[in-house]
């Protein structure tokens, strides 16, 4: 049985994950003898971005990408964060197979990541444990995806809940919670502060909060999970 | 010749009567009730005189002092007289009472005459004159006319004493004093008398005697008319007529009885006019017996006459040396009573009868005649210097009275001024504490936005040093955690299985340890903008304080869109004052049940309305309160537009629009 051969790029800043990373892959491909893992890393953005560029040159084909969010941005400020890495992965590389491992646990950064990345493996840091490491290698490379429990959890709260958000009305539920004035919010959308205020009085509605409690809708949106 | 002419009679008692109960007035009756003794009379009147000055000083006490004073001078207290019209006179100037000042006058003018002071007693009666003139005393002021014309004519001043007779005529005319009126005719015949003017002496006499008919007790005034009209007929040489007058006196039996005096007077003046008639029977008879009378009745005056006409008698009847001593006698009586007429009748005579003695008589009789006249020339003088100075006085005394009203005036001007500066010092003080209290008020607002401003700073960078330690968490420390708890799970570790059950246990902890340390993230990036909705907040505090204060519901609609933060915080805060004053005035005036505010916003200004279903008003009749005022002048204040709807019962809406 030939081993398959894994061109694998872990792209985070903490030296201690990465090297986490290596540990784990090697400890798989110790004991699974037909996959074989060629490993490069990055510690930022523009590392990121020239790992991702290099890669492309090689033969290979099967691509796994370790991918963290919050990254240093690259210098000329086009990539901002493993967000914008992922979609850079996804637009150059062939198939590749991406695992985003993120500390963000709030909903709606998660749901952003899936909906922007789509990764094939979405881990929360603190989910995961070494052994839910190796198995998300394994699901990942036999058969994607592989969601980590908070990120379940999330997509479970959002199918029972039937509300219908867009994207923008998530933005500003998120932008609101994290202390976002309402005037700085159309330097942020692309919205006028009328059509914010409407769309926050439908949210008001939706969520069935009073009209003045900004608080409340917050609270309400994050058990619901749209934070 | 017999004049009858004797003082004014002075009546005793001021015109404000005293009441019966009036124990001063008591004792001043007391005191002219002769049937006491004089000692027992003057004590009356120093009883009078000690309540007169126990009790308060005003014009009737005034006024009973004068009284007072007149009869210390009837019962002949000279001293005790001067003194209380003194006083009198003093306490009348201090209250201004001209009646008493006058009448204090009138006693100094009744002493002056009955001492024969001629010349003062006429300065007091023309000062007494004045005061009653001016304060409208009509029977008193033409008194003391009455008096001053009886002392002109004394001194020959015929004129004048005419003048001031008639004077006084028009005024007893004036109050119908027939009495008075018929003594002023009576005088004016006199003065007819006095210048040889016998027929018009007669018409006043007749006049006199019309006006004797108007009334009672008479019969003295009547006599003396009767006698007068024939001694005037006597002197016109009609001597008939004359006779005829003094028939119809003697005629009377009861005169002799009554009236001794008249009835000597009478038989005298008959005796007389029955000599120049040539008729010498019994005539030596009468004319002595008149004279006995005349004697018996110390009449010096009479014993004068009597003797000048015994004169005539034995001069006619040729028995010259009876007759030269009878007019040396008289001639001693008429220089002791200092009757100047009589005293140079009869020296005329002397100079007739003794042709011996013939020069000196008439020496004498020059001599005196022209010390008479220059008497009497200065003494007219002296009248005329009176009139003159009082006039002088009165003027004197005007112009100090104008020179009062307008010291009054001008003090009073004075005092309209200084009260007018004060009310504007008031005004102005007032008004720039209400200055300093609006600017303190402002200031006060400003350390407010200031203080508002400075949390908000602090606000924000205590959010951001909170986003950064979140962060900090966040990415760096649970990114290590996580590192550091993923090789520890993958570095093999050799032991017995409680170590390793140990060691998994650990590592266990730290995934526990970094899922504390995200929350806590979390909850540090948990940041919410409190401002944005503050003002709001603020708004439904203080609708619900006001609420259960006013018992009314209420409901607040504000425009989602307006961006409070943005809006200035001087509108806001004015925009708070001005429902806190307009909710004062619905819990006040309005009774309302529902009360409404909304919150609208057209790009340009922020519009509020407060509008409530009260009892409402009428926006033209009521004034404004100061609630309505000081919204207005907020408003004034912010540029903005103020409008009241409102009608009674139909409620209140308020329309606030302030420009942004």
């Amino acid at each position: 049985m030939k081993s398959k051969k894994y061109f694998v790029l872990i792209i985070d800043d903490h030296p201690l994950i990465t090297e986490a990373y290596i540990t784990a892959l090697d400890y798989y491909s110790k004991h699974n003898e037909t996959v074989d893992f060629s490993i490069k890393t990055a510690n930022d953005c523009d590392s990121g971005r020239l790992l991702i560029k290099r890669a492309l040159k090689s033969e290979e084909h099967k691509y796994i990408v370790f991918l963290d969010i919050k990254l240093p941005p690259s210098r000329d400020g086009e990539i901002l964060s493993g967000e914008d890495l992922g979609l850079l992965i996804r637009d150059l590389l062939p198939n590749p197979r991406i695992i985003v491992s993120t500390t963000f646990n709030d909903n709606f950064r998660v749901h952003n990541i899936l909906k922007n990345i789509n990764p094939e493996g979405l881990l929360i840091k603190n989910d995961i444990t070494p052994l839910e490491l190796l198995e998300t290698i394994r699901i990942v490379i036999n058969d994607p995806p592989y969601y980590s429990k908070t990120v379940l959890k999330l997509l479970r709260d959002q199918v029972v809940n039937d509300f219908i958000l867009d994207n923008y009305d998530r933005k500003i539920l998120y932008e609101l919670s994290i202390g976002t004035r309402m005037k700085d919010l159309p330097n942020i959308l692309p919205l006028s502060i009328a059509s914010i205020e409407k769309r926050k009085r439908n949210l008001k509605s939706m969520f069935n909060v009073k009209k003045l409690d900004d608080r409340q809708l917050i609270v309400s949106a994050r058990e619901k999970g749209f934070i | 010749m017999v004049r009858f002419c004797g003082n004014p009679p002075k009546t005793a008692g001021s015109p404000l009567s005293p009441s019966k109960n009036d124990s001063v007035a008591t004792w001043i009756r007391a005191s002219k009730n002769d049937s006491y003794a004089l000692q027992e009379r003057k004590q009356f009147l120093i009883k009078a005189y000690h309540i007169v000055k126990a009790s308060q000083i005003d014009t009737v006490q005034t006024r009973k002092l004068t009284t007072i004073a007149y009869q210390n001078l009837k019962l002949g207290d000279t001293t005790l007289f001067k003194n209380r019209t003194n006083e009198a006179l003093a306490l009348a100037t201090r209250i201004n009472d001209s009646f008493a000042m006058g009448d204090a006058h009138w006693n100094y003018a009744s002493y002056y005459t009955n001492r024969a002071i001629y010349d003062s007693a006429y300065q007091h009666f023309d000062t007494a004159n004045k005061y009653f003139d001016k304060s409208g005393y009509v029977y008193e002021s033409a008194n003391m006319q009455y008096g001053m014309a009886f002392i002109k004519g004394r001194f020959k001043d015929y004129s004048g004493s005419e003048v001031l007779t008639f004077m006084a005529i028009k005024k007893f005319k004036q109050i119908e004093d027939y009495k008075s009126l018929y003594s002023c005719y009576d005088h004016l015949g006199q003065l007819q008398n006095d210048i040889y003017e016998y027929d018009k002496a007669l018409y006043y006499y007749d006049r006199a005697s019309e006006y004797l008919e108007e009334f009672d007790n008479n019969q003295t005034q009547f006599q003396a008319s009767l006698n007068n009209i024939g001694i005037t007929y006597l002197k016109k040489e009609e001597y008939s007529r004359a006779l005829q007058n003094f028939n119809t006196l003697l005629e009377n039996d009861r005169l002799k009885l009554d009236n001794k005096d008249s009835y000597a007077r009478a038989l005298d003046n008959r005796a007389y006019c029955k000599l120049l008639m040539k008729d010498t029977l019994h005539i030596a008879k009468q004319l002595n017996e008149a004279l006995h009378i005349r004697d018996s009745l110390d009449d010096k005056s009479g014993i004068l006459i009597s003797k000048i006409h015994l004169v005539r008698y034995y001069t006619y009847a040729q028995d010259s040396v009876k007759a030269i001593a009878v007019a040396k006698e008289a001639n001693r009586l008429a220089e002791e009573i200092r009757n100047s007429r009589d005293y140079l009748e009869s020296l005329s005579i002397l100079a007739n009868l003794d042709p011996k003695n013939s020069a000196v008589y008439l020496k004498r009789h020059i001599d005196y005649s022209d010390s008479l006249q220059i008497i009497e020339r200065k003494i007219q003088n002296k009248f005329t210097r009176i009139a003159f100075e009082t006039d002088e006085y009165i003027q004197e005394t005007e112009r100090l009275e104008g020179q009062k009203v307008w010291i009054s005036i001008i003090s009073s001007v004075v005092m309209l001024v200084i009260a007018l500066l004060f009310l504007i010092w008031r005004q102005k003080v007032r008004h720039s504490l209400l200055l300093f209290e609006n600017e303190q008020q402002q200031v006060n607002e400003q350390i407010y936005l200031i203080s508002l401003k400075q949390q908000e700073k602090l606000e924000n960078e205590k959010i951001k040093e909170r986003n950064r330690i979140s962060e900090e968490l966040h990415d760096g420390v649970l990114g290590k955690l996580f590192g550091t708890r993923m090789n520890l799970g993958f570095l093999a570790i050799e032991g017995d299985k409680k170590t390793l059950k140990q060691h998994q246990l650990y590592i266990d902890e730290l995934q526990t340890i970094e899922k504390e340390i995200r929350d806590v993230s979390h909850e540090l990036s948990d940041n919410f903008d409190n401002s944005q909705i503050n003002f709001l907040i603020i708004i439904n505090e203080v609708l619900e304080t006001n609420s259960k204060l006013g018992d009314f519901k209420f409901e607040l609609n504000p425009d989602e869109s307006i961006d409070w933060i943005q809006v200035n915080q001087i509108i806001k805060i004015n925009l708070y004052r001005i429902l806190q004053e307009a909710l004062q005035n619905i819990i006040k005036h309005a009774q309302a049940k529902n009360v409404i505010i909304s919150f609208d916003t057209d790009e340009s200004k922020i519009i509020m309305k407060i509008k409530d279903d009260g009892v409402g008003f009428d926006c033209k009749k009521k004034r404004k309160g100061i609630g309505m005022k000081n919204m207005t002048s907020r408003i004034k204040k912010l540029k903005g537009v103020f409008t009241v709807l409102s009608e009674p019962t139909k409620g209140t809406l308020l329309t606030i629009q302030i420009p942004i």
